[in-house]
């Protein structure tokens, strides 16, 4: 399996109008063949945008695990899917980094008695509200 | 350290008793979301059964939805997990279940070759270890993927589509073609004309050559009837000593008598120039320049050296038969 976008330098989302252009304008019969019966007819680019799709994923499953150089990854397949490795950090760390911040955020709630002084705050809040209030009018009367 | 939110699969992997089941779990559903021809309760029963000594302990469904999203993140966390945690008999045994799940009534899906190899390699499942193992499962070998990048492969599959292009382009050729020749029959028609009256000259010339050519035929023959006497005389004593030859030579000479007498030389080279026999000179020259260039080796440089060869030999026949027709014509 090859990917054919690549090789006519066209992008996976290209129109039929592109599609024929860039299939006239290749320089390699057996290619344009190929292309013209795969890329040209709905009913088969369907079939082959599905795969190649599927392809891409694992293709990048591959370059983010170190699997590039594998066993099974050889062929026509391996070099046209292969990607070059991303700096994308593991998802387990991530999973794991989350859940410890998680942790630690919920420690701290507890430990500072969360509840009682979300109700604190909120009394001091209002206190303070009230006694601005007063002032204010205070201050309108003697005005 | 991201902020965001947990993700579908990282919630169901926390409420999992056990994540390497979870993940395999997540990898199965994923092959199995790319068979073909199967129901969606088909899918779940298939999963359920398959994993029913699993100990995640959540329901299927969730983890169902995530594989039909093809959400690659959870895949690759799943796969991480797998990797991370496998030992090497459990390794296999996923191997195991994803085959048995990936061809349960017959053909592997392409993507599904894509992905078993993709499996077998995360798992550090080398090719000879997994085709013997396919075999074992599935009683067939393990083949490498067709390729639907190619014309053959639609050819193959789709073949109503080309019989049908085939059938469009046959048309239009024959269209072409009656086109072209009400345009040659024109052309010929012209060319009779044109022939007819060369003819009637011909044969004014003919007439008179014929003429001169009685005369001398009557001298000619005068002559002939001398010779013969004399020539009878010698042939009768010749007769008798040839007759034990002849005798002896006779089983060979009847077969020889069966078959048609050969053709002469000339009749033969015309032939070769695709003429009848009795054409003209300037019709042989015609033939020989239209021959000439129909099998010239150069016009065969592009194709094999067998092609060449073969083009020569014959270019070398046609150009014999005109050179011997321009000799004794």
């Amino acid at each position: 399996m090859r990917d054919l976008y690549q090789r006519l330098s066209l992008s996976p989302e290209a129109s039929e109008h592109d599609i024929q252009d860039a299939v006239m304008r290749c320089p390699n019969s057996a290619l344009r063949q190929d292309a013209e019966s795969v890329l040209a007819v709905n009913e088969h680019r369907e079939a082959y945008d599905t795969l190649h799709q599927t392809l891409n994923d694992i293709g990048c499953l591959r370059a983010r695990l170190g699997l590039t150089h594998g066993a099974h990854w050889q062929g026509d397949v391996a070099n046209d899917f292969s990607l070059p490795p991303d700096h994308a950090i593991s998802r387990h760390d991530e999973l794991v980094d989350r859940v410890s911040n998680a942790v630690s955020l919920y420690n701290r709630w507890r430990r500072w008695r969360g509840p009682w002084l979300l109700v604190a705050v909120f009394a001091t809040g209002a206190g303070i509200g009230v006694v601005m209030g007063f002032a204010l009018c205070l201050g309108l009367a003697a005005g | 350290m991201s902020m965001a939110r947990f993700s579908p699969f990282e919630l169901v992997l926390l409420n999992s008793r056990s994540q390497v089941d979870t993940a395999t779990l997540l990898l199965l559903a994923w092959v199995l979301v790319n068979r073909q021809h199967v129901s969606e309760g088909q899918r779940r029963r298939r999963l359920a059964q398959v994993t029913a000594q699993f100990r995640h302990g959540h329901e299927l469904g969730p983890v169902m939805s995530i594989a039909h999203h093809q959400d690659l993140q959870a895949i690759q966390l799943a796969a991480e997990i797998l990797r991370k945690e496998c030992s090497q008999e459990r390794s296999l045994s996923v191997l195991h279940q994803s085959i048995t799940v990936a061809t349960d009534d017959g053909d592997l899906s392409l993507a599904n070759h894509y992905i078993l190899r993709f499996l077998a390699d995360l798992l550090n499942v080398t090719p000879t270890t997994l085709s013997t193992l396919f075999y074992e499962l599935t009683g067939r070998p393990l083949t490498s993927p067709e390729d639907p990048s190619r014309h053959a492969y639609w050819q193959r599959h789709n073949p109503d589509y080309f019989n049908q292009k085939a059938r469009e382009a046959a048309a239009e050729q024959q269209a072409r073609d009656e086109a072209a020749q009400q345009a040659d029959e024109k052309h010929q028609q012209r060319k009779q004309k044109k022939q007819r009256k060369q003819q009637e000259k011909q044969r004014q010339q003919e007439e008179a050559q014929a003429r001169q050519a009685h005369a001398r035929q009557e001298r000619e023959r005068q002559r002939q009837r001398d010779d013969q006497s004399r020539r009878e005389q010698a042939q009768r004593e010749q007769a008798r000593q040839d007759r034990s030859r002849y005798e002896r030579a006779q089983g060979e000479r009847r077969q020889w008598q069966r078959t048609a007498p050969p053709p002469d030389r000339t009749t033969r080279a015309l032939a070769v120039l695709g003429l009848p026999p009795g054409a003209s000179r300037s019709d042989v020259r015609l033939a020989y320049r239209r021959m000439a260039q129909l099998h010239h080796p150069d016009r065969f440089f592009t194709e094999s050296e067998h092609q060449v060869a073969l083009a020569s030999a014959r270019f070398q026949r046609i150009k014999n038969a005109y050179d011997y027709l321009m000799q004794t014509y």
